[in-house]
């Protein structure tokens, strides 16, 4: 389906992606994790085609990016990370005018404009400016270009920043959706919302590709792994915890007294023997739970291990 | 192909901005009053809108670059032009999609001047044929300038420079004549007269004065080519 290899890019002096390679199906869903400056945007320009790579290629469905740009370019289905922005246009046009370059005429277009707009809930700013509307509309927008012509594969530079939760939890079920259709590639700094969605992860630090796993795999990294988090109205005996098999350390939060994580050794489970222990102690507890592990700890670790 | 698309959403930003508006009003108040003011061309009853036309290379140093700064800049500006990039469409067709639209425009700005036409055919017997001739040459002028325009948006996209750019490589081409008058006695013949066919204003004057020639709507012609193509090429590497 997509298959990146050996993509290196300078800018400059600077080498901002070396030597990046991985390929991609059908219904795969790839989380681009990184911090800052990481250079997902810039990955992600260069398997949309608008930027060139200094080496390395980019095939999407047997067409290189280089040589048959246009192809390519109709395969894939982009959303930058500013959303889009146009000085005179209105969503609708907007929207018609993408439509019309994707190659939609009369009432195939008419209709996929529309569902793209109700898929992404702009039906009641289709008439207004694009560059009046706020962050989380532009970039709504950019979604639903991107989604306009069923792209084969599926470009998303933090599709939820700066939208509201619940719109957020709209998104991540869009993209649930699409991962059936397409291939979607979606680059977040914040990686916890996304853990659910992706099939894979891969994590990039200073343009290079450091880890290229599963997300449950990613999560045994950290050491909140198997974790157990838990407030308590009443006081708790730390000792107590402490002293439970397999309890590798315990964490108390500086800013809400009275909650501790308590952390397990690799290999053991200690959530059991915890609850046995709140019930045996007759502890309060207001809130109890096991952690899945802390993806944004493991990526933040992995970036500053990473040779630079 | 994806130019007919490009064409009607420049045209459409064009109609949207009052910008445009206002070039185009100014270019046709300062058309009508320098010509009636310098050539008397109601007093003459002259048969052709001579007095007119002579002032147009003059008044597209106004219209083109404000035209031109409208292709790209406000779209990069706002990144969309960046965006752009990833949709099918070629550097080739959004420069000749962009460049047709402007032209357009100037078509407009051309066709607003006809009661001129008007006037001097209830005032006297008007060459109507010469008066087309001379549309067409100031039209393939202002092409010729508007590709200039376009060549400049392709390597900066500050509106200013844009302006300042295009103002200064117009006057230079056509202060050009004035050069050559200066050169005529030192330089050798064929350079002097190599020079002279390149300089669009000399080209305009030919026209201006007599019946348009295929030799001079060809050089019109590919130079807006030569540019277009100047520009789609460096699109291209810029992309990179």
């Amino acid at each position: 389906m997509i298959e990146i290899s050996n993509l290196t890019k300078y800018l400059g002096k600077n080498s901002v992606i070396s030597n990046f390679s991985f390929p991609a199906q059908r219904q795969e869903c790839l989380g681009l994790f990184g911090a800052e400056g990481a250079g997902k945007t810039i990955l992600l320009k260069m398997i949309s085609g608008s930027i060139r790579p200094t080496s390395g290629h980019v095939n999407i469905f047997g067409f290189d990016t280089q040589s048959h740009r246009t192809q390519a370019c109709k395969a894939i289905g982009y959303q930058p990370e500013s959303g889009i922005n146009h000085p005179s246009m209105s969503v609708f046009s907007l929207l018609n005018f993408i439509a019309t370059l994707r190659g939609f005429h009369g009432i195939e277009k008419r209709s996929r404009v529309g569902r793209a707009a109700s898929r992404l809930e702009l039906s009641s700013v289709l008439s207004y400016p694009v560059h009046t509307l706020p962050p989380g509309h532009k970039r709504r927008v950019a979604l639903a270009q991107a989604i306009l012509h069923d792209p084969g594969v599926l470009l998303l530079d933090e599709p939820g920043e700066g939208l509201a939760p619940h719109q957020q939890d709209k998104i991540r079920t869009l993209i649930q959706s699409l991962t059936e259709e397409m291939t979607v590639i979606v680059a977040s700094r914040d990686c916890e919302a996304l853990s659910g969605i992706c099939t894979r992860a891969l994590v990039i630090g200073s343009g290079r590709l450091l880890a290229d796993t599963s997300v449950p795999e990613l999560q045994r990294g950290s050491r909140h792994f198997q974790a157990v988090t838990l407030a308590a109205e009443s006081h708790l005996d730390l000792l107590a915890l402490a002293v439970l098999p397999g309890v590798a350390g315990i964490e108390e939060h500086r800013h809400s007294p009275g909650t501790v994580t308590v952390l397990a050794m690799p290999g053991h489970t200690i959530y059991p023997s915890i609850c046995a222990l709140i019930a045996n102690r007759n502890w309060q507890i207001s809130s109890l739970k096991l952690e899945p592990g802390r993806l944004n700890d493991v990526v933040h670790q992995l970036s500053q291990e990473a040779p630079h | 192909m994806n130019l007919l698309p490009v064409f009607k959403r420049q045209l459409a930003s064009y109609l949207s901005a009052p910008a445009t508006y206002l070039s185009l009003a100014a270019f046709l108040v300062l058309s009508a009053t320098l010509g009636l003011h310098t050539s008397q061309l109601l007093e003459r009853s002259s048969s052709d809108l001579q007095g007119i036309f002579e002032w147009h290379p003059w008044l597209y140093m106004l219209l083109i670059p404000a035209l031109s700064t409208q292709l790209w800049a406000e779209e990069h500006a706002t990144g969309f032009g960046d965006f752009m990039k990833t949709l099918p469409v070629t550097p080739a067709e959004l420069v000749l999609g962009k460049f047709l639209a402007a032209w357009v425009m100037v078509g407009v700005a051309l066709l607003l001047t006809f009661p001129f036409v008007m006037v001097v055919n209830v005032l006297g017997t008007a060459d109507n044929v010469l008066i087309a001739s001379q549309y067409l040459g100031s039209w393939l002028l202002a092409g010729n300038y508007l590709s200039v325009g376009c060549f400049i948006c392709a390597l900066t996209h500050q509106r200013l420079a844009i302006f300042l750019l295009t103002l200064s490589l117009l006057l230079m081409a056509s202060g050009l004549s004035s050069v050559l008058d200066a050169l005529e006695h030192q330089a050798p013949i064929w350079i002097a007269e190599s020079l002279i066919s390149l300089s669009p204003y000399l080209r305009f004057g030919m026209i201006d004065h007599g019946v348009i020639t295929l030799k001079e709507s060809l050089y019109f012609l590919s130079m807006i080519i030569a540019f277009l193509a100047t520009t789609t090429v460096i699109l291209n590497y810029k992309s990179g």
